[in-house]
């Protein structure tokens, strides 16, 4: 390895590095990717036919696999082994979810891949709150374009013209699979209520693409695709990118540590073996950080040097700040009128088939709140889980006939509805590093601050307002305790795992870390090509914003190189 | 007929078993997808977990000791079986290994399944007298009295018991055919609803003025 001479070091194998190595590995650089967690291959690792009943425990989540038995995750989720966080006295919770596995989070994310609006890279300039990006839309949207081919996403629909809502144009999408009963059902509940019912974007192959496997529609995306009709970083990036003979590809090495040169500039990064604990300093023309919002600052925050004695490129304060989420909120109902429907197989093409952009942007004034919430929806005859007596509304008595009777009818009856909203930039959310806590090899490690504002909070009542007038036009009722006041019934900062901010791209150094092109401003050939450099959180999930900014990012880069400037 | 109940035989599903072969080695087949286990002898009790990276396309045997003893699955048996007795079409629960899986979730070392632990155990424990050495019409009456107990303890340990033995029945291919689960295979295309489910959507519809 020492022999080689990189053009790039890529911190991170997600949605950021790997779209980062695909493009500057086919333009012609050779890269070396550096990823914290194990290789990981889902041709050979995806569990998708298996059942409940093959798994420990009938496949439940656990401390070891929070997500249930068979979710891709690798090595993580809300705890990783070794590599500890806290969060600060006073702060409201935050959660952290990381894998430690080639491909990052793209192994087990919902693949709701929703473009951000016109009006989501100028908020500031629409409502005075938050901060508006260096680009707009129209910077982006050939990159949406491109990115949506690639990857392959469902979701073609003729043009609506929906505010905020953009139609991809013709050619980039392909058909969702039909909408399900349940999807159906709940449609007419928005209809009458004026609100839109559209495909789902999803990064789901429906149809024909090639050099693509299209779905089986059936298994849970979540669990890896073994034939790579889901977009995974590691069936769509990582293997063309090999491909090109450009790639190198070392696991197990977690980056603590941007290293400098005497001339301020970055040449190389030093990382720690995970398995072995050794050591080591790699060196390339340039540096890329994609290891996700929160490792990016903590490898910013812990490269101090005499010139960056507060941490690489945060002169200013900038790095850990305006971290962002989206706001959640669900609830579920029970529908007497999806009881006794002939069997249907419901499993569908992974994601959801339909959904519910948010409507509301006229009325935002009189809403209370500034930002909106889009509806995610599942429901259907799905793969029966250790749950299955959650059907039975609270019933304890009936056995034998008459209790197998009641669940027959039941199942499928239930549609769980869930907000996505968007979160307004703080001053209260926040990572630093921790002044005391160290992981296993002795490094710093992050100190989360988190708040909610009362603009999410309103929205996350609102969403549950929303959600019991549509369960109550179809007749049903809602299951368990419903938290409508919006303090308690919003989720947990982070727990929607779209963890973004960190290291804003902006207008110049004082009040961003990088600029348009995630060229750092302090160190020119330090890039950042993960969601750290949003300035925003749409509620549109962020994942398919990451990998077309990270494609605009590499083109830039790739162009810059090319010139020698790098 | 005697009173006594059926003794309950340790059984797993053929396909689990093949892939526990090599973990214990004191199974032997007794006939098709039933297979019996060796008693427990000595060792140390492994209270480990499945770890953070386990096998997922061939799960492993849940790796930590089980802590049921016989008197204890046989009540385990005669519960599950009055949860979900056999009827013409679907096999019973005691069948499909179901107690044998109450305590795989017993025995497991994670927080939610030790807070069940001493809910399913004393339960089990304080059944096992009216349900072992009793008569048919002793037993029965036990086992309707759990429903309508009024007593918090009896109350939380049936809805427990009774939960994981409907979840742990309807994740099986059995369950699945009995609940008329019919995915989890390989499809070219996703045709949607067929027009008789439409037609069923189109009558509530109706119904609910939508």
């Amino acid at each position: 390895m020492a022999t080689e001479n990189y053009d790039a070091i890529i911190v991170g194998s997600g949605a950021g590095g790997g779209m980062s190595a695909y493009h500057l590995t086919k333009s012609g650089m050779k890269v070396l990717m550096l990823e914290a967690g194990r290789n990981y291959d889902p041709r050979v690792e995806s569990p998708m036919f298996n059942t409940n009943a093959e798994a420990p425990l009938r496949g439940v989540g656990t401390p070891d696999k929070p997500f249930g038995f068979y979710d891709a995750t690798v090595d993580g989720g809300w705890e990783v082994p070794n590599e500890p966080f806290t969060v600060a006295e006073g702060s409201e919770p935050f959660k952290w979810w990381r894998p430690r596995m080639l491909g990052g989070r793209t192994n087990h994310w919902g693949r709701i891949a929703l473009r951000f609006g016109p009006l989501d890279f100028k908020p500031k300039s629409r409502d005075g709150l938050g901060f508006d990006w260096p680009i707009t839309y129209d910077d982006v949207a050939p990159w949406y374009d491109k990115t949506e081919k690639l990857i392959g996403v469902s979701g073609a629909a003729p043009a609506r013209g929906l505010l905020n809502t953009p139609d991809s144009p013709p050619g980039c999408l392909m058909e969702s699979a039909p909408p399900r009963a349940f999807e159906i059902f709940y449609e007419r509940a928005f209809k009458a209520m004026n609100i839109p019912v559209i495909p789902m974007h999803g990064a789901v192959v429906t149809g024909q693409m090639e050099g693509r496997n299209t779905c089986l529609f059936a298994t849970p995306c979540g669990r890896g695709c073994a034939i790579g009709a889901n977009f995974q970083s590691t069936t769509v990036l990582l293997p063309p990118a090999m491909a090109t003979g450009n790639l190198t590809i070392t696991t197990n090495a977690l980056v603590y540590q941007v290293d400098l040169d005497k001339a301020g500039k970055a040449k190389g990064v030093s990382y720690v073996n995970r398995k072995t604990g050794e050591h080591h300093s790699v060196t390339a023309k340039s540096v890329i950080l994609a290891a996700g919002s929160g490792e990016t600052a903590r490898i910013l925050l812990n490269s101090k040097s005499s010139l960056f004695p507060n941490g690489m490129c945060n002169t200013h304060g900038m790095v850990g700040r305006y971290l962002m989420d989206s706001v959640g909120t669900g609830v579920t109902g029970q529908f007497p009128a999806l009881e006794g429907l002939p069997a249907t197989n419901d499993d569908g093409q992974g994601t959801q088939h339909t959904y519910i952009p948010w409507w509301g942007y006229e009325q935002q004034k009189a809403l209370g709140f500034a930002r909106g919430y889009h509806i995610e929806i599942g429901g259907g005859r799905r793969m029966p889980s250790m749950g299955m007596a959650g059907l039975l509304g609270g019933d304890q008595s009936l056995v034998g006939d008459a209790l197998r009777e009641k669940l027959r009818n039941r199942f499928g009856s239930t549609i769980g509805f869930d907000g996505r909203g968007e979160m307004i930039p703080n001053d209260d959310c926040y990572c630093e590093i921790d002044p005391v806590a160290k992981d296993k090899w002795g490094i710093p490690v992050l100190r989360f601050h988190w708040k909610w504002g009362e603009h999410e909070t309103n929205q996350a009542a609102h969403a549950v307002k929303t959600f019991l007038e549509v369960i109550d036009r179809l007749g049903g009722k809602p299951e368990g305790h419903v938290e409508t006041d919006g303090k308690k019934a919003i989720s947990k900062g982070g727990e929607m795992i779209h963890e973004i901010g960190t290291a804003r791209m902006g207008h110049n150094d004082s009040d961003s870390v990088v600029n348009q092109y995630g060229q750092s401003w302090a160190v020119p050939n330090l890039f950042i090509m993960d969601g750290a450099t949003m300035v925003s959180s749409p509620d549109k999930n962020p994942t398919l914003s990451i990998l077309a900014l990270a494609w605009r990012s590499a083109d830039n880069m790739a162009t810059i190189a090319k010139q020698g400037a790098l | 007929m005697s009173d006594a109940p059926e003794p309950y035989v340790s059984k797993i599903d053929r396909r689990t078993a093949l892939a526990w072969i090599g973990v214990v080695g004191a199974a032997a087949g007794v006939g098709t997808g039933v297979v019996v286990y060796g008693p427990i002898t000595g060792g140390e009790r492994i209270t480990r977990g499945y770890g953070t990276d386990p096998k997922l396309t061939k799960p492993e045997k849940a790796p930590w000791s089980r802590i049921m003893i016989p008197e204890q699955l046989q009540t385990a048996a005669i519960l599950a079986d009055y949860v979900l007795p056999a009827n013409a079409t679907a096999p019973s629960a005691s069948s499909l290994g179901i107690p044998d899986f109450i305590d795989e979730w017993v025995s497991a070392p994670y927080p939610d399944q030790l807070k069940d632990r001493p809910v399913i155990m004393n339960g089990l424990n304080g059944m096992a007298p009216k349900l072992l050495k009793a008569s048919a019409a002793e037993r029965a009456a036990a086992l309707a009295a759990l429903a309508a107990s009024s007593d918090r303890t009896t109350k939380k340990f049936w809805k427990k018991f009774r939960g994981l033995t409907i979840g742990a029945y309807y994740t099986t291919e059995a369950g699945f055919k009995d609940i008329g689960y019919i995915g989890n295979v390989a499809r070219t295309s996703d045709p949607g609803p067929s027009a008789e489910v439409k037609a069923a959507l189109e009558a509530q519809f109706k119904k609910l003025g939508l």
